[in-house]
């Protein structure tokens, strides 16, 4: 059975922290994720963070004057791990560049998102843009139903 | 969140030992301690990353900042690192090539000395 945690923060730097232990705290529950790739999902999950407030800080601020915040939607599977990270505007064009990226960091950003998450998929959503990344958990230490907790 | 950043010279070199966690809040603090360094004419420098429990892209953009603003003096940066985790990140961004990367800091400032 899927779980379903969300966790809103402000589009501020010192927020990216609480992203990151929200998620790692919640990867860690079921059986089936390394705490290698838990580590792995901290990186790739504040990388998406950053990238999408370093954006945003360049965008005017909304018209209704409330401050942008990020929308984390985590999908706890038996057979995978979801994070979904939505945002308002285009504030995920630095992990995902139309061209080939100028700046270190952005080169940087997009080898790590590539190389440690399964799969990472940008969706374009009413609103703005929504980073799906997904792992999936070691088949071993599933079982066949999914009924991996104790209890 | 909590960034430690401890200067002190060794065997002519500038010893920066950083502690915590390095992201987008906290690099900030961390680029100006070593461009502070560099104008004030460190630019031998080892960064000890020993204590470092977490570090993205925007500390990778410190460090890589780092090394360019000493070698244009002349200078060298140096990594001391034996964390696997840390490790991982500067493989998969290709900075095991850029940095020398050092298993202790005795071996950093030693190795500057053959």
């Amino acid at each position: 059975m899927d779980r379903v945690v969300e966790l809103e923060i402000p589009a501020r730097p010192e927020f990216v922290g609480v992203a990151r232990m929200a998620v790692g705290a919640l990867a860690g529950i079921r059986p089936g994720l390394a705490y290698e790739r838990i580590d792995d999902l901290r990186i790739v999950v504040s990388e998406a963070c950053t990238s999408a407030i370093e954006m945003l800080a360049h965008q005017p601020p909304p018209a209704d004057g409330r401050p942008a915040g990020l929308r984390l939607r985590c999908i706890d599977g038996p057979k995978t791990l979801e994070v979904r990270i939505e945002a308002p505007g285009s504030a995920f064009d630095s992990a995902f560049p139309a061209s080939e990226p100028e700046a270190d960091v952005d080169t940087f950003r997009i080898s790590l998102i590539r190389a440690l998450v399964d799969d990472a998929e940008l969706r374009t959503t009413p609103g703005g843009a929504e980073l799906c990344l997904t792992l999936h958990r070691d088949a071993a230490a599933v079982d066949v139903d999914g009924d991996d907790l104790p209890g | 969140m909590d960034l430690g950043l401890d200067v002190t010279e060794r065997d002519g070199y500038t010893v920066l030992a950083v502690r915590g966690e390095v992201d987008v809040y906290t690099a900030p603090r961390f680029r100006e301690r070593l461009i502070e360094l560099v104008s004030e004419g460190k630019h031998r420098i080892v960064i000890d990353l020993e204590g470092v429990d977490f570090l993205d892209s925007t500390g990778l953009g410190v460090l890589v900042g780092g090394l360019k603003r000493v070698r244009s003096h002349d200078g060298d940066l140096a990594l001391v690192c034996t964390q696997r985790r840390i490790l991982k990140v500067l493989e998969i961004t290709g900075l095991t090539k850029v940095f020398t990367i050092h298993e202790s800091v005795d071996a950093a400032v030693g190795d500057g000395q053959g």
